[in-house]
């Protein structure tokens, strides 16, 4: 008994003391908070600060680190970037973490005393996080000085670079900008059979769906599960945001919105008339899809597609290049659908953020590499790329953009529809309820009203929380 | 006296310091962190109580996880431990081709969790999964098992016991292996029964190496992840473990606070548990004379 | 009854290796053939339709496994050269260190020593997940992170409760009778462990063995978040190939799982003998 008394009491010291000593804190904190000291081991290297290699030297390397995800964008980022070291000598490194990883590494990465790259190419949704946080270095000023502003399509810069949105200040300069479109099977679509069984069912000819009754009458009509083909698939996994980013695009076209951008209120809007007839929609067009639909990510509705079962697919343009290479001429593209008159598109697509916690020299290389993939001849290069979306307007209105792939003139109009989810610095809590109940609706285990509802009062309470909604 | 003492500390020293040295300053940090309203990323935080666990135990969300991951565990576990027994009973002895059976057996054992559920992923799907293609075959209906909400957990399940069963077997195999053979022999020639020698040589005699077994599946099973991320993502209520819940309060909603606390309770239960099963086998070990 | 064991054995033997049979068909085929709505079972030479059974064989799989990932230079073959090296001296580290400490549990009389074993057994406890974080900062003040010989120290320490505990057992069983005859004749501790212990434990310490091998090779949370370039593990290698824009590579992943389970599959067959050993007595204990 005395025994185990000691223990604990010993045990208990030792968790007070490495508690106290141990924990570093990033930044001074006006509320009581224990001393920030270098971590209770023993022999830590002293005071040094900047992790890695002496300051200075760090500050001079000519080179420019850029962290994005593992994927063929990033391949030819570094391509661009080789050009950029021929014309300037400042070496670029694009280093490339894996998706279902990247966001956490980043995260994680910006806990240091400094971060272990220049630029990171970050999600649209992460821009209040980085900005409020001190993380972004604020390129209003310089953007405006250095960058033809006025060749970036207007709705790239604003849900892509602008914080808070309608502000005029910017953290992030576009890098790759994406949509949803819809890819279908213009093979099937041009069959003289097929289109005179759709005339005398539907009484209308068969084309490109321009409304999303169109389109569901379409997935219908190609929904033949005996002959293993399918209607349509539609974005839907749980894992991230493709079920947001596909279900959001048809609850604004109905008229919903996630809340007001002003005020922050949601009730009105997430739960209106709206917003649940779009969840009824979505979870109605499903039914036209394969099995398993009901959680498929970009990579699953590619596939739904590529292997010849769909009909018509939802999907980000950065993969178009690829379908283009399966399917060849069987494929055609249309932009999202409308209702009435209002059409949107998910914003996709990521923008360059610089680093606050590096040394303000190498904060100007990276500087200089924006400013430079931003100019036309960057901008050439990049869509050279495989996977390389620009958003500089004057390329994407003249012919040769539009005549160069099958899939860009779908593009460039649908970026004059792009809209986004809440970029604000409690994105990650709205986005995981969002998913969570809005699946739950789609799975049949509530009503879209109930779930909606629930989604509204669960949203408030994270904006209150985070003093966004008074 | 001097030169003893110092020769037997000699021999657990090292381990015992390494291990204290990396695995101090993490739990410290969870458990103060645990107070605090910390976020992932860094940045001032302050200590507010204990308003973190007072969330933790008033959320359904925690509840269905801790009952999730408890109906998870027990029924991994138990039928990994009878599968893999049954299978260890069946390889004993010798027999041509012994030591190649073994080794495919234990090849589920030596893949990476996150990679094959992302193989299984391909495996289960509904739309082009070669397993509801076999079932078609049957003309059985297909049951969907990446969506459907009652079997998500079945299809982890699935997937975990068969990875982990040749676990148990190569230790129950090890621990069969060892009990000597004059002892059989001493009970063929009482002429015992073999459901006797069973259940009176056999069971007792490997019953410490298979509690232990049972032990390290079990702390391993209550941190299960990889396969839930992979199957079914850390956000679905059909399969949110503890683990998972914890990864998505962490690394999704960046409340690394919050986080720490259910780290925290996590770790007060499985030393719970581990301390009824570690009685246990110092029970059977004193039964059977092993400790001084 | 002897039937009944066969049948019981080749059943499971059979239904366990359908997916890894699954895997290598699927390491053959090309893209295509992995996603298509009808399974493709049967592997044959010439072009197949698309709504048969048969695929036509190809090594697309195991040859893009020898391009450039992830931007770097590096192809497949250094993350497993990483995975071999990490996972090869972290398993001898934890073996050997675990089988001393089991020895000195198992032994002598230390005080305190159940607490000291629950302690090694609770540095398992702690989800991964829960740690990453405060071993990043922890790494980051010793500046051991993208190293090689970061990843080791920590799997190493990761095995350890594994090790000890499975080895206390394993030693446990080995009658005393030995050491005490072996002491009397002049030998020291430490040889009488060395020499009559060690040997007696085979099958102990290759059992130990590949299950520490088996979680260093596969364990991603570390590997990802400690490394840039350097040390990192095949794991991290397959995790990258998500992010495919042409759709995650079925064959690629396929053929790179098999070969990242053939080290491990050959240590195993290289201590089988000691696997399938057992730990026989003797005359000593009558």
């Amino acid at each position: 008994m005395k025994r185990q008394a000691a223990r604990c009491v010993g045990l208990l010291v030792l968790l007070v003391a490495v508690g106290v000593f141990g924990c570093k804190k990033e930044a001074p904190a006006p509320a009581p908070t224990p001393p920030s000291e270098p971590a209770a081991a023993p022999a830590g290297p002293e005071a040094a600060p900047v992790e890695g290699s002496p300051g200075k030297a760090l500050a001079e390397e000519q080179e420019v680190i850029i962290w994005w995800a593992q994927w063929d964008p990033s391949d030819g980022l570094q391509n661009v970037g080789n050009e950029f070291e021929k014309r300037t000598g400042i070496a670029v490194h694009v280093h490339q973490i894996p998706w279902p990883s990247y966001q956490d590494q980043v995260t994680m990465n910006f806990g240091g005393k400094q971060t272990n790259f220049d630029i990171v190419i970050g999600d649209s949704q992460w821009l209040g996080w980085g900005a409020t946080k001190e993380f972004y270095v604020d390129l209003t000023n310089w953007l405006k000085e250095n960058v033809d502003v006025s060749a970036i399509h207007p709705l790239s810069l604003r849900y892509l670079c602008e914080y808070p949105t309608g502000s005029g200040n910017y953290f992030a300069a576009p890098c790759e900008i994406d949509a949803t479109g819809f890819t279908y099977r213009k093979d099937w679509f041009e069959d003289p059979e097929e289109q005179a069984a759709f005339a005398a069912e539907y009484g209308r000819p068969l084309t490109i769906p321009d409304t999303w009754e169109e389109l569901r009458d379409l997935a219908e009509f190609f929904n033949r599960p005996d002959e293993k083909r399918y209607g349509c698939v539609l974005l839907t996994g749980r894992g991230y945001d493709s079920l947001i980013m596909g279900f959001q695009q048809i609850m604004w076209a109905y008229g919903g919105d996630w809340g007001n951008r002003e005020t922050y209120e949601v009730d009105g809007y997430l739960n209106s008339a709206g917003s649940a007839e779009a969840l009824a929609f979505m979870k109605e067009l499903l039914g036209f899809a394969p099995p398993g639909a009901t959680n498929f990510d970009w990579s699953k509705c590619l596939e739904a597609f590529n292997n010849g079962s769909t009909a018509m697919q939802m999907n980000y343009f950065t993969f178009y290049p690829s379908i283009c290479r399966v399917m060849g001429d069987k494929v055609g593209f249309f932009i999202m659908p409308r209702k009435g008159e209002r059409r949107f598109a998910s914003l996709g697509g990521q923008g360059f953020s610089i680093s606050k916690k590096i040394p303000e020299a190498r904060q100007e290389r990276a500087k200089k590499f924006i400013a430079w993939f931003l100019s036309e001849e960057g901008q050439q290069l990049w869509i050279r790329q495989e996977a390389g979306f620009t958003s500089n307007v004057a390329l994407l209105k003249s012919e040769a953009f539009k005549v160069a792939t099958p899939y860009n003139p779908a593009f460039a109009e649908s970026l004059d529809h792009l809209k986004d989810f809440w970029n604000i610095p409690v994105y990650g809590e709205l986005m995981t309820t969002a998913v969570k109940r809005i699946a739950e609706a789609i799975d049949g285990e509530c009503s879209p009203q109930e779930a909606l509802d629930t989604l509204t009062a669960e949203h408030e309470a994270i904006l209150r929380d985070g003093g966004f909604l008074k | 006296m001097g030169k003893s003492r110092f020769l037997k500390y000699g021999f657990v020293a090292p381990v015992l310091v390494v291990l204290i040295a990396l695995n101090v300053f993490p739990l410290c940090y969870n458990v103060v962190l645990g107070f605090s309203n910390a976020e992932l990323s860094g940045g001032p935080w302050q200590f507010v109580g204990a308003r973190n666990y007072a969330r933790i135990f008033s959320q359904p969300q925690y509840v269905a996880a801790i009952r999730l991951t408890a109906v998870f565990v027990f029924c991994a576990v138990t039928a990994e431990l009878l599968l893999g027994f049954a299978l260890a009973m069946g390889l004993r002895g010798r027999f041509p081709a012994r030591p190649v059976v073994l080794t495919i057996l234990l090849v589920p054992m030596m893949l990476s969790p996150a990679v094959m559920g992302l193989y299984w992923h391909m495996i289960l799907n509904g739309h082009y999964g070669v397993l509801n293609q076999v079932i078609a075959l049957a003309h059985l209906p297909q049951p969907q098992w990446l969506t459907d909400p009652s079997l998500k957990l079945a299809s982890i399940l699935l997937i975990d016991i068969w990875m982990w069963t040749p676990f148990m077997m190569l230790i129950a195999l090890a621990g069969l292996n060892a009990i000597p053979q004059y002892v059989y022999e001493a009970a063929a020639i009482d002429r015992a029964r073999p459901w006797t020698v069973f259940r009176r040589i056999t069971l007792p005699m490997c019953a410490p190496l298979l509690v232990l077994a049972v032990l390290l599946r079990t702390t391993d099973a209550l941190k299960q992840f990889d396969l839930v991320m992979a199957i079914t993502g850390a956000n679905d209520s059909a399969t949110q473990t503890l683990s998972a819940l914890l990864y998505q309060t962490t690394f999704r909603t960046y409340k690394v606070g919050l986080g720490a606390a259910y780290a925290c309770v996590v770790l007060v239960v499985v030393i719970a548990l581990a301390s009824v099963f570690v009685r246990y086998i110092d029970h059977i070990q004193q039964r059977q004379g092993k400790q001084a | 009854m002897k039937r009944l064991r066969w049948t019981a054995v080749g059943a499971y033997l059979v239904i366990a290796t359908l997916p890894l049979v699954w895997m290598a068909l699927t390491s053959f085929k090309q893209q295509r053939d992995t996603i298509l709505p009808t399974a493709k079972f049967v592997p044959v030479f010439r072009e197949t339709r698309e709504d048969g059974i048969a695929f036509k064989v190809s090594t697309e799989g195991f040859r893009k496994l020898t391009d450039r990932a992830g931007g770097s230079d590096r192809s497949f073959l250094y993350y497993i050269a990483n995975s071999v090296v990490i996972g090869l001296l972290s398993t001898v580290a934890s073996v050997g260190l675990g089988t001393t400490c089991a020895y000195g549990f198992s032994r002598f009389r230390i005080p305190g020593e159940k607490d000291w074993l629950f302690f090694i057994l609770s540095t398992r406890f702690m989800p991964p997940l829960a740690v990453v974080a405060p071993i990043l900062i922890l790494y980051r003040q010793f500046d051991l992170q993208n190293s090689h010989l970061g990843l080791i120290f920590l799997y190493t320490c990761f095995n350890l409760s594994l090790a000890v505990w499975l080895m206390k057992g394993f030693i446990d069983d080995i009658p005393k009778a030995y050491e005490e005859a072996a002491l009397v004749d002049g030998y020291t501790q430490w040889q009488a462990f060395y020499k009559i212990i060690l040997p007696q434990a085979r099958t102990g310490m290759a059992v130990t063995a590949v299950f520490c091998l088996i979680s260093a090779w596969n364990e991603y949370a570390f590997a990802v978040t400690l490394n840039r370039t350097d040390a990192v593990t095949a794991p991290v290698y397959f995790a990258g190939l998500q992010g495919n824009i042409h759709g995650v590579p079925w064959p690629q992943i396929a053929a790179g799982v098999l070969m990242f389970v053939t080290p491990i599959v050959l240590f195993t067959v290289l201590v089988r003998n000691h696997l399938l050993r057992g730990i026989t007595f003797g005359t000593i204990k009558q």
